[in-house]
């Protein structure tokens, strides 16, 4: 069920017994702004930490096992050449609950707490607390540097910075930039939260056993004003280069990480986008791929080693870790296994292997709230929505030669390298 | 046959039988899903590498990381390999290695019974052979040089290693480079011979299902093979350290932008048998929950004082012969973060009393999130933890939690805790 709540807000309803929850997210999407994406993310950490009502991260941790352990958080995310702060919010549903005694249910406990947080933050003064802004500019600080702890994590952000060098909106992180992070206050946040409130398109969609009016009911609780309806498309597009960006770092690694990046300039609503889905499944999506059998099976040189698709700014990406010395060896085993897809030379089975891996994966995400939540997004973005058995037909309908002239517009644009140098050579 | 247990409440209901070859069969219907998981396990794992194999009599001890090398080398047939008999009909296959347990697992939205019957016959047909297994090698290098790369699994194992220094337990659960270039076909079929019988196995299947057809499928399937009759396992005790023996702190340097600190914690009480000792285990992690997690006084007191941050978590773990905590966290103040975990938990008994008011709501929150958890047929399946509590399944636990009292809480937390000896696992940049 999918409502038009106010100009550029909207409300999407999952009716369902199937789950023992009830599940609410609500994504804030705006335009990618390099200049923007660290302030949202502050802003996100904020709002996650207190409200007015419940003014330390203790009063609203407590408020969530009042409401018998409900999951609540704010992430951010990018999704080609839009931003997102996405809310969810997750709510037993009493009626599985032996003691349950209050007289609000915990659905508009969990939405009264989504809008306490969204519309009455901790401002004493009119502005964030300092003390808690302080102190999760920090966290973020912290968060952000860790992340590169993670050398998997660290080896696809040099790699992404090679490909879109001077295109600091798809190179930088969704948590943003330290040294912007360094010069933000409380005010400049204070700024950005009106600016969401005011301008984002807001997608809220609930997934349970609640009725429309009791959904309707709570949503009209949130002073959410009518807004511009966003135009852009959502989709990120770029030049390739004609040579292939080459780098490499030295790091205390024991393993090498390679990390290949492609542009793949097929989007979302390309005729060719589900034929681009199955090129990447074969390719390196999945333990069938030709990556897996041959860079991992046959050739015994990685432990994992697969590949990526993104649709919304035309990226196919392949990652492995493996010994330094053997890098050659294994950017030319990629290499042919792309070749001998662009000359079609994928194997009947393989095709519809990954064909039916896809349906199942697709039919299995029925049994997720979070994915059936967060796949909505994808609708909103992008205006495709198509009922399952068009998408089956679709996908069954992916011919070899399909997938050939979507591996034909396959080039490669960087390889990196994370390598612990001659001391990995053992 | 089939023994059947309702749960009116929660809409559920469960199925379970012995089959005669010993197979402990659980299936769980899901009404409305679409997915069917099915996850067979021994309760063979990386600890038990010294036994008495099946039909001998002297002890043997296999290389380190035997267990998960096995488990790699199931899915490899003398002509096929079972990923691809599961991807004919799209099902995702994997498979795990623990402490004191091999997993392996499909999920499926079609074809129900000829995934049963691949996942069946590859755990039940073994096939090694010299390439196959020096094949595996490389593969398996590659696997423990990622974690070498990880310092979350480097902290992990670093706490372990501290707390069972003479048990099996202190080995990484996938050997070493060096362990495991000494294994051969013969050390796995040793092992798989001695484990993967059916009476030291579970099947449990939850999802898209009809319990009758299901349970018919699996015993067709068991009824066209001949198993030996069923014998006891029998492991060699491992050498067992002393609290003496766990040293009290261990720095090491790494790669990484900030400390990280494991404070670990091991039980040298004995576990309750059978189901008591779910109920000890979900008064131990109340406890925790009590004294440490984010809707208490102490986390917002060294939250504030930038001691713990977003990233401090905890979990107590119950496994066959042995149970431990952890707390961990990245700091910038190492030394604080130790200091003020380990005098919370010396001042335990009074801290919990202190915070007694709150025993019901942290209790409402394991209520909530376990409820929660049904949603999901990988937790149901994932949850059922065979004969280390007699059997028990999600609906016991949650049966547990709900007539749990703080009274529970502190007689476990005293046994826990008095016989208990720490370490700390520093990991500095």
């Amino acid at each position: 069920m999918h409502f038009r709540i106010k100009n550029g807000v909207t409300l999407d309803l999952l009716p369902t017994k199937q789950f023992k929850t009830v599940g609410i997210k609500v994504d804030f999407v705006a335009p990618l702004q390099a200049t923007a994406i660290t302030g949202r993310a502050l802003l996100a950490q904020v709002l996650e930490t207190s409200t007015e009502q419940y003014p330390t991260q203790t009063a609203l941790a407590r408020e969530l096992s009042r409401l018998y352990g409900a999951t609540f958080g704010i992430s951010v995310l990018k999704l080609g050449t839009k931003h997102v702060i996405r809310l969810t919010c997750s709510v037993v549903d009493e009626q599985y609950l032996a003691n349950y005694a209050d007289d609000a249910p915990l659905f508009e406990r969990g939405m009264d707490l989504l809008k306490q947080v969204l519309f009455a933050p901790l401002l004493p003064g009119g502005n964030f607390d300092p003390a808690t802004f302080t102190q999760q500019r920090q966290n973020l600080y912290t968060a952000i540097k860790s992340l590169d702890d993670d050398k998997q994590y660290l080896a696809n952000r040099r790699l992404q910075e090679l490909l879109f060098t001077g295109q600091p909106t798809q190179a930088m992180n969704a948590l943003g930039d330290l040294h912007v992070l360094s010069g933000l206050s409380a005010t400049d946040i204070l700024g950005t939260y009106h600016d969401m409130l005011a301008n984002d398109a807001v997608h809220v969609a609930v997934i349970g056993d609640v009725t429309a009016e009791r959904v309707q009911s709570a949503l009209a609780q949130w002073p959410l004003a009518d807004r511009t309806e966003p135009t852009s498309d959502p989709y990120y597009h770029w030049d390739a280069r004609k040579q292939v960006q080459v780098g490499d770092d030295l790091a205390p690694v024991v393993q090498a990480k390679l990390n290949l990046g492609y542009q793949l300039p097929v989007y979302r609503n390309d005729s060719d986008f589900m034929a681009a889905v199955v090129f990447n499944a074969a390719f390196g999506g999945s333990p069938l791929s030709l990556l897996f059998t041959n860079v991992r099976e046959k050739a015994s040189l990685a432990y994992y080693a697969s590949s990526g698709y993104n649709p919304f700014n035309g990226t196919l990406t392949v990652q492995a870790g493996i010994q330094a010395e053997n890098q050659q060896r294994v950017e030319t085993i990629i290499g042919d296994q792309l070749a001998a897809m662009q000359r079609g030379e994928l194997p009947a089975t393989l095709l519809d292997e990954v064909k039916a891996s896809l349906l199942n994966a697709r039919l299995s995400a029925l049994d997720s709230p979070q994915r059936r939540l967060t796949g909505l997004l994808n609708v909103h973005l992008t205006h495709l929505s198509e009922p399952l058995a068009t998408w089956q037909e679709k996908l069954m309908a992916i011919t070899a030669d399909d997938v050939a002239r979507v591996a034909k517009r396959v080039t490669l644009q960087a390889t990196y390298c994370l390598h612990g140098g001659d001391q990995s050579a053992e | 046959m089939l023994n059947k247990e309702s749960y009116d409440r929660l809409g559920e209901s469960i199925y379970q039988t012995t089959l005669a070859n010993g197979l402990r069969v659980i299936l769980m219907p899901k009404a409305g899903f679409h997915k069917t998981f099915a996850i067979m396990t021994t309760d063979y794992g990386a600890v038990d590498n010294a036994f008495v194999p099946r039909d001998q009599t002297e002890p043997v001890r296999l290389p380190d990381g035997i267990a998960h090398f096995l488990e790699h080398k199931m899915f490899e047939k003398e002509d096929h390999d079972a990923f691809d008999l599961f991807g004919q009909y799209g099902a995702s296959a994997n498979a795990f290695t623990s402490f004191t347990q091999t997993s392996y697992l499909f999920a499926t939205t079609s074809h129900l019974k000829e995934n049963l019957d691949i996942l069946l016959d590859f755990v039940q047909q073994p096939y090694f052979t010299a390439a196959t297994v020096n094949k595996e090698k490389g593969i398996i290098g590659q696997e423990i040089k990622m974690y070498d790369d990880d310092p979350g699994w480097q902290s992990y194992f670093g706490m372990i290693g501290n707390l069972y220094p003479k048990e099996p337990l202190h080995i990484d659960i996938a050997g070493t480079v060096d362990s495991i270039a000494k294994i051969t076909a013969d050390d796995l079929y040793t092992a798989y011979n001695t484990f993967y019988h059916p009476s030291n196995m579970s099947l449990v299947v939850v999802g898209q299902l009809d319990p009758e057809e299901t349970l018919r499928w699996i015993s067709d399937n068991q009824d066209h093979k001949t198993f030996g009759p069923a014998s006891p396992i029998r492991r060699v005790p491992s050498a067992q350290s002393t609290p003496a023996d766990i040293p009290a702190t261990q720095t090491r340097h790494l790669a990484v932008t900030r400390p990280r600190v494991n404070l670990g914690l091991r039980g040298f009480d004995t576990v309750p048998a059978g189901r008591a000792g779910l109920q000890y285990s979900a008064a131990i992690s109340l406890m925790f929950d009590l004294l440490f997690n984010d809707s208490g006084d102490n986390y917002l007191r060294l939250y504030d004082a930038n001691i713990i941050d977003d990233s401090f978590g905890y979990d107590f773990q119950v496994q066959r012969g042995a149970h431990f905590a952890q707390l961990t966290g990245d700091t910038d103040q190492p030394e604080q973060f130790a200091q003020e975990l380990t005098a919370i938990l010396r001042d335990a008994p009074a801290q919990l009393e202190a915070a007694k008011p709150q025993f019901v709501l942290v209790k409402q929150e394991a209520i909530g999130r376990l409820v929660g958890a049904m949603n999901s047929v990988e937790a149901i399946a994932n949850q059922y933890d065979g004969p280390l509590f007699s059997g028990a399944t999600i609906f016991d636990e949650l049966a547990i939690l709900e007539d749990l009292t703080f009274t529970d809480l502190q007689e476990a937390s005293e046994a826990f805790l008095s016989a208990s000896q720490q370490t700390i696992h520093t990991i500095l940049p």
